[in-house]
Parts: C-alpha cells; sequence; structure tokens
C-alpha cells in the first residue's frame, strides 16, 4: 500500500478508466491558487476512501511547508470538503470528465 | 417551495434528552451530579453544550480547564461537525431509554478519530461549507452565491439561537427550485448504512429518465446492488413512507446544512 498519490502513468484524454468500480483508484486534478507554490505534476490518482485531510498532509509534505503553514483545499473552486470526507464521495458527486478537481491554497480562498 | 410549514416546524423542534456525565479520570474531588438538557436533534454539540462545560469544569483539575471538549457514548467518540440528531439515531440507543447518557472530556481529544472542528467559528465555516455544496447540488450554486454575507449570518443566527422564522426566511431561498425548474438539479443526501459514521454520497435525480417525480422507493432501488437491497430508511427518528417524493424529502427533511441525512438498511438479496 502506497502511502503517496501515484503517479498517473500515460494519463491520455481519451482514456475513460472509470474511476472507483471494485475500488480502483479516483483520479484527481491538483490546481495551485494564490501565493502556493505549484505543484508540477498536477495528475494525482489515489485510494477511493483517502480522507481530505490526507490529501491536505501530502500536499503539506510534498510543498515541504512549515509546521506553522495551513493547506486549504476547494472542490471547483466553490466549497471546502470537511477533513474527513472521501475522495469517492467528492468524485461521485462532483467529478467531471473522469477527474476530480481540486484546488489548494495556504489562505483561506472561497470561504 | 416548502409548503408543508407545519413539518419544517415539528422537524425544527424535535428534541433529545441527553444526560451529561463527567470523565472519572478528570474529576477533583467530590464527583459531581450529571447534567441533563434538551437538546435540538439539528444542531452541533459545540453549540448547545456552553452549560456543560461551565458546570464540568468546576470539578476537573486546573491543568484540563481549557482543552478542547469532546463527548463520547459508550466509548464512541462523536463527531462534533455531524448534527446532534444524526449521531443519535447512528448510535441508536435502545428506544425509551432516554436520557441518551454521554461523557464529557476536557482532555486527551482523540485527533486520530475527531476533527477537530471543536469552536463555533470552524464549525461556522463548516456549516457555509456544507451549504454551498448542497447548492452546488441543487442549483449549480447559484442561489446561495446570489446572497449577500448578512443572509449568511443569519441562517447561521437562526440555527445557533434556535430561530425558526429568522432560520427559515433565508433557506426557503435555498429550497425552492431555480427559476423555471420544478425540482433540483441533483438532491444533496447523505447515506449511513451502520454506526460507524461514514457515510456515501451519490448524485441521485429528484426526476425520473422518463420525466417523473422520483419517490423513495426509486432512490432505495437505486441504492440496491445485486447483492445488497434496502429495504427500509429514517431520518430524524421517522421510518419514511417508500412512496414519499425525493424533491419533498429534500426541501422538508434535510438537516439545517440543507443535506438528507438518511439512515437505509439493507438487507441481502
Amino acid at each position: 500500500m502506497a502511502e503517496t498519490p501515484e503517479s498517473q502513468a500515460a494519463l491520455s484524454t481519451s482514456s475513460s478508466t472509470p474511476a472507483d468500480k471494485d475500488g480502483s483508484k479516483i483520479c484527481i486534478l491538483l490546481n495551485a491558487t494564490g501565493n502556493v507554490p505549484i505543484i508540477k505534476k498536477r495528475t494525482w490518482t489515489v485510494d477511493p476512501n483517502k480522507t481530505v485531510s490526507w490529501i491536505q498532509k501530502f500536499i503539506h509534505k510534498f510543498l515541504k511547508l512549515d509546521a506553522s503553514e495551513q493547506i486549504f483545499l476547494y472542490v471547483n473552486q466553490t466549497f471546502a470538503p470537511a477533513p474527513d470526507q472521501i475522495i469517492k464521495n467528492l468524485y461521485e458527486c462532483h467529478g467531471t470528465n473522469g477527474k476530480l478537481v481540486l484546488y489548494y491554497c495556504k489562505n483561506q480562498a472561497w470561504g | 417551495m416548502a409548503h408543508d410549514r407545519e413539518v419544517l416546524r415539528m422537524i425544527w423542534e424535535g428534541q433529545i434528552g441527553i444526560c451529561f456525565q463527567a470523565d472519572r479520570d478528570e474529576i477533583v474531588g467530590i464527583k459531581p451530579e450529571p447534567f441533563y438538557l434538551m437538546i435540538s436533534r439539528l444542531s452541533y454539540l459545540p453549540l448547545v453544550t456552553d452549560k456543560v462545560r461551565k458546570y464540568f469544569s468546576r470539578y476537573i483539575s486546573a491543568e484540563h480547564q481549557d482543552g478542547a471538549v469532546w463527548f463520547d457514548f459508550n466509548g464512541t467518540p462523536l463527531r462534533l461537525h455531524y448534527p446532534i440528531g444524526v449521531l443519535y439515531d447512528l448510535l441508536h440507543p435502545e428506544e425509551d431509554s432516554t436520557p441518551w447518557c454521554l461523557t464529557i472530556h476536557f482532555s486527551k481529544f482523540p485527533e486520530d478519530t475527531l476533527v477537530k472542528l471543536n469552536s463555533k467559528e470552524l464549525l461556522e465555516s463548516h456549516y457555509m461549507s456544507c451549504l454551498k455544496e448542497a447548492d452546488v447540488l441543487k442549483h449549480r450554486g447559484l442561489v446561495i452565491s446570489a446572497m449577500q454575507k448578512k443572509d449568511h449570518n443569519q441562517l447561521w443566527l437562526g440555527l445557533v439561537n434556535d430561530k425558526f422564522d429568522q432560520f427559515w426566511a433565508v433557506n426557503r431561498r435555498l429550497m425552492e427550485p431555480y427559476a423555471d425548474q420544478e425540482s433540483f438539479k441533483n438532491i444533496p443526501l447523505r447515506i449511513y448504512t451502520d454506526d460507524d459514521f461514514t457515510y456515501s454520497q451519490k448524485l441521485i435525480s429528484p426526476i425520473s429518465e422518463g420525466g417523473q417525480k422520483k419517490s423513495l422507493a426509486d432512490l432505495m432501488a437505486e441504492l440496491s446492488t445485486p447483492v445488497r437491497k434496502a429495504v427500509g430508511c429514517r431520518t430524524h427518528g421517522i421510518d419514511l413512507h417508500e412512496e414519499t417524493q425525493l424533491q419533498w424529502m429534500s426541501e422538508h427533511l434535510s438537516y439545517p446544512d440543507n443535506f438528507l441525512h438518511l439512515s437505509v438498511d439493507y438487507k441481502d438479496a
């Protein structure tokens, strides 16, 4: 069991892998917003049962942020999901074109 | 729009009798008597327990006075950001065994299992996020984003201060189909299947492919799989009839966060 999101090998636009069938991974797209450092690789796949706080911790670690700094995560630039919300639920309701689009920043952005 | 105002009022007035007890390990000196309260099903523990905290803080050691408060029922920590009625229904204490006995803790906050949404400010921003997500599902987010900050405040304060009219004056706008639509785009709902607090969310339209209004029976059919059949559904401690329309349920039986929180029973097919 990998403890970091895995690189999406050969992600092609035509690939219509239905996420979350039999616990298969979900494709997420990470967008930086505000003055947060950018993660070059934007597309990752994660276990459907991972939580929002797990993704936040991953980004925090990946960017080597200070312990005092916080990562805020938003779905489609609209709302901040609860830290214990699972990626599967967000994907089911807010996924588009086989991806869940998430925005991350160091300050509260969309309320 | 929500027509059955009496239903809204009855849901709003649902209460649970709770008996709060101290954590024995935190008590110095005399053991305090339990503290009893009638609490709204729709509220959240951090919003209604100021008095409880004040009462017990006199009996605990100074080092724990400012600790992050949390609660448990029979050893299960209670999520501070779930409506109290949802917690109560999930842990389904034996019927008629009211009051519900909870233990209050001032130390050892279980950070692994509980999200630390323990202040009113944190809870408010969580609540607003729920409303936004629900509005994205119902109206593509168009209604909530057209509201002003004062409307958001009115919703929150209506909930915090238990003011039905104040809350519904604004919430009715969130509970109407958008513009010339007859129903919501999708129904915001969270489905709980057992007592471990995890829920699932799915995109559920209130209208069938044939253009008919869907009922709870249709929802249960959608939730069923070849191996597992949905056989019953409850919310606010009420068993729902299968013919209840989903759109009506969303307008009248949603919690103040604008989500339907449904406990669904399954049977192996």
